[in-house]
């Protein structure tokens, strides 16, 4: 069954230190929803709330209209991926997938097709008799993800399930996962303080800071493109920011950064904080600002700089130059010719461009 | 290439054979070489006969209903002793290693384990001034009126049997505390997760995962009670007969030294039997509990 789930004024504590406080979000049912944070963030605490591995001092969870505060571990429809596994060691692939059917008393025959069947979607119907022990990483990781599924729970949570994997196996196993999440439909919670992975895996996503507290919640398109506070801009993806004056009494509304001059934003006046003389951030990605040795036209904001350093990346290059101010800021280019008309090289003098409509104003 | 480099080479080469020579050879010298004499000895006719001198008429001679009884009796009492051991330390080791707090844990482990602090003779004395006619027991319950005569509590079965638990409890409680201990938290939760109730992972999960715990412990506490004669020489006052009591009767009161290895051979092979059982036994549980879980 497709059922929100929905945290209503969340407060837990860990040996008296605050945790969660006063936390509510709403998890759209039947999407691939990421909770991305820094460690120590609360996001696993988040997770164990849901599955009931934890209980919450104050406030309650809600699945659907259901409340399931307080109803114990083994009556929730929730089951999980584990970090690092936490299969029965003493059992083989074939009982450690089955046991939650087992544990129900399904039929002997039932439960053997239901495993080969679910063994064969993920991929590890060679190994069905296999013990634990004799597994590789990955293939742990596929027979938690088998047997945390079996059953079709309402929700399926995920506990940085790929933290243990190599990158190329990182990957293809997150394509593993999207295809099982729309083969399912059924609710993915993703806790990962990897943002490449969030960003990958979601539909939705939701950013928690260091102080347990909800930053940010909507697809990877918007948290990425129009991120709301300082700490998700920076946190997802990589940026620039800035610390400026508003001078929005012309004609053209402004922002003043101290050592480097004026330059062209585009301000919405819904936002009571952009007021005139009020200090607030720019954020710039590395993506957006062109950079070129030759002066161009047609770009509402210009800055020069000095080549500090270039790191190269494959499918792009990385720029770290430094400003007047001294300030050393990141510019990305797409390598997109083999042989690129104009070579830059370290202390090279550049000018750096910029849309207003590319960067982002916040307000903290 | 000089000698000293010619064993350096030599053992470098034979690392795993050269250091288990001193393992092996201890064992040989100490327990297959003498049980080997104790053999002989149980067939050897008299102490000062001719070296193949050999009969069996001292084993003929143990088939009597008295050693039967004893031999039982001393396999019956262990048995009780390390089921009661397990059924008092499973739980404790349990919350020990699974429930209580780490800053808690190493000191309740410490109190756990003060008894090994004191000499065993000293330990088993101790007792006695508590359980006898004018000692801590009865002269609390006489000061206070509860009884009016003291209770008899020393000297009898039930006084070995309570002991016998009370001195092998932490050889039972210790392994199964370090393979609780090693079970991860995550595995137990996962259980739960999936569907079970305490119960359920309790039986499916913990029991499975820290039988190897179970089977050490019950050697641990088994063998030595079946041959404990200091317990009930000392509580039960010499007058209930065990294997370990009669053995040491024969061997340095008596100075039948023939008959004492005879018994002693008898009782090894009823204990090596048993030992053989229980492990068998062991792998049955496990199996099973698997069984349940595919099915």
């Amino acid at each position: 069954m497709i059922r929100n789930i929905r945290f209503e004024n969340i407060t837990k504590r860990y040996n008296g230190e605050l945790v969660l406080e006063n936390l509510s979000l709403e998890i759209p049912g039947g999407t691939f929803f990421a909770l991305l944070g820094p460690s120590g963030s609360g996001k696993t605490t988040l997770l164990r709330l849901i599955a009931g591995l934890e209980e919450a001092d104050s406030g309650s969870i809600f699945l659907g209209d259901e409340d399931i505060t307080h109803t114990p571990t083994y009556k929730r429809r929730v089951n999980t991926v584990f970090q690092n596994y936490a299969l029965f060691p003493h059992m083989d692939v074939f009982d450690n997938v089955a046991y939650s059917l087992a544990i129900r008393n399904v039929p002997e025959d039932i439960i053997e097709e239901k495993v080969i069947k679910i063994l064969k979607t993920v991929g590890l119907d060679k190994h069905i008799n296999k013990s634990i022990n004799n597994l590789s990483g990955g293939q742990k990781q596929r027979v938690a993800l088998a047997r945390a599924v079996i059953n079709e729970p309402d929700v399926l949570l995920l506990d940085e399930p790929l933290a243990a994997l190599d990158l190329k196996l990182r990957e293809k196993m997150l394509i593993e996962l999207i295809d099982l999440q729309s083969t399912l439909k059924t609710t993915f919670v993703y806790v990962t303080h990897d943002q490449f992975e969030a960003l990958t895996v979601a539909d939705h996503m939701a950013i928690m800071n260091d102080d347990g507290e909800i930053e940010q919640v909507g697809t990877p398109k918007e948290i990425y493109e129009f991120p709301v506070s300082t700490f998700v801009a920076a946190f997802v993806g990589t940026t620039n920011l800035f610390k400026g004056m508003l001078h929005i009494m012309d004609d053209i509304p402004k922002i003043e950064f101290p050592g480097l001059g004026m330059f062209e934003i585009v301000v919405s006046k819904e936002k009571e904080w952009m007021r005139h003389g009020n200090t607030i951030f720019m954020s710039i990605r590395p993506e957006k600002i062109e950079i070129s040795k030759t002066p161009m036209t047609g770009f509402s904001n210009e800055l020069q700089a000095m080549v500090q350093s270039i790191v190269y990346h494959g499918r792009s290059t990385q720029y770290n130059v430094r400003l007047k101010n001294g300030e050393v800021i990141q510019v990305f280019e797409q390598n997109e010719e083999h042989f690129p008309q104009e070579v830059i090289d370290y202390d090279d003098h550049v000018f750096l461009y910029w849309q207003k409509e590319n960067v982002v104003l916040l307000e903290k | 290439m000089n000698v000293k480099q010619r064993i350096r080479d030599f053992i470098s080469e034979n690392a795993s054979f050269v250091f288990t020579v001193p393992a092996v050879l201890w064992q040989v010298l100490f327990l297959y070489i003498p049980f080997l004499l104790v053999v002989y000895t149980s067939l050897q006719h008299c102490m000062e006969c001719s070296f193949f001198d050999i009969t069996f008429s001292h084993y003929y001679e143990l088939f009597d209903r008295a050693y039967v009884y004893i031999i039982c009796r001393s396999a019956l009492v262990a048995l009780g002793v390390t089921l009661s051991c397990l059924a008092l330390a499973y739980p404790i080791a349990y919350f020990l290693a699974l429930r209580v707090k780490d800053r808690w844990k190493n000191i309740l482990l410490f109190l756990l384990t003060l008894p090994f602090w004191t000499n065993f003779l000293i330990l088993i004395y101790s007792w006695v001034f508590v359980l006898d006619h004018n000692g801590l027991i009865n002269t609390i319950l006489l000061k206070t009126g509860i009884i009016s005569e003291p209770l008899h509590m020393i000297n009898n079965m039930a006084a070995i049997f309570v002991v016998m638990v009370y001195y092998y409890l932490p050889f039972m409680m210790l392994p199964l505390y370090s393979i609780l201990e090693k079970i991860q938290h995550e595995v137990l939760e996962a259980s739960m997760d999936l569907g079970a109730t305490n119960w359920q992972t309790f039986r499916r999960i913990t029991i499975p995962l820290s039988m190897s715990g179970i089977k050490t412990g019950v050697f641990l506490v088994f063998v030595p009670a079946f041959g404990e004669f200091a317990i009930p020489s000392i509580i039960g006052g010499g007058q209930q007969l065990f294997v370990g009591s009669l053995i040491s009767h024969y061997f340095l009161v008596a100075r039948d030294n023939q008959l004492g290895a005879a018994f002693t051979v008898i009782s090894g092979i009823v204990l090596m039997t048993c030992a053989l059982l229980f492990h068998w036994l062991c792998k049955v549980p496990v199996q099973v509990a698997q069984k349940e879980v595919a099915s």
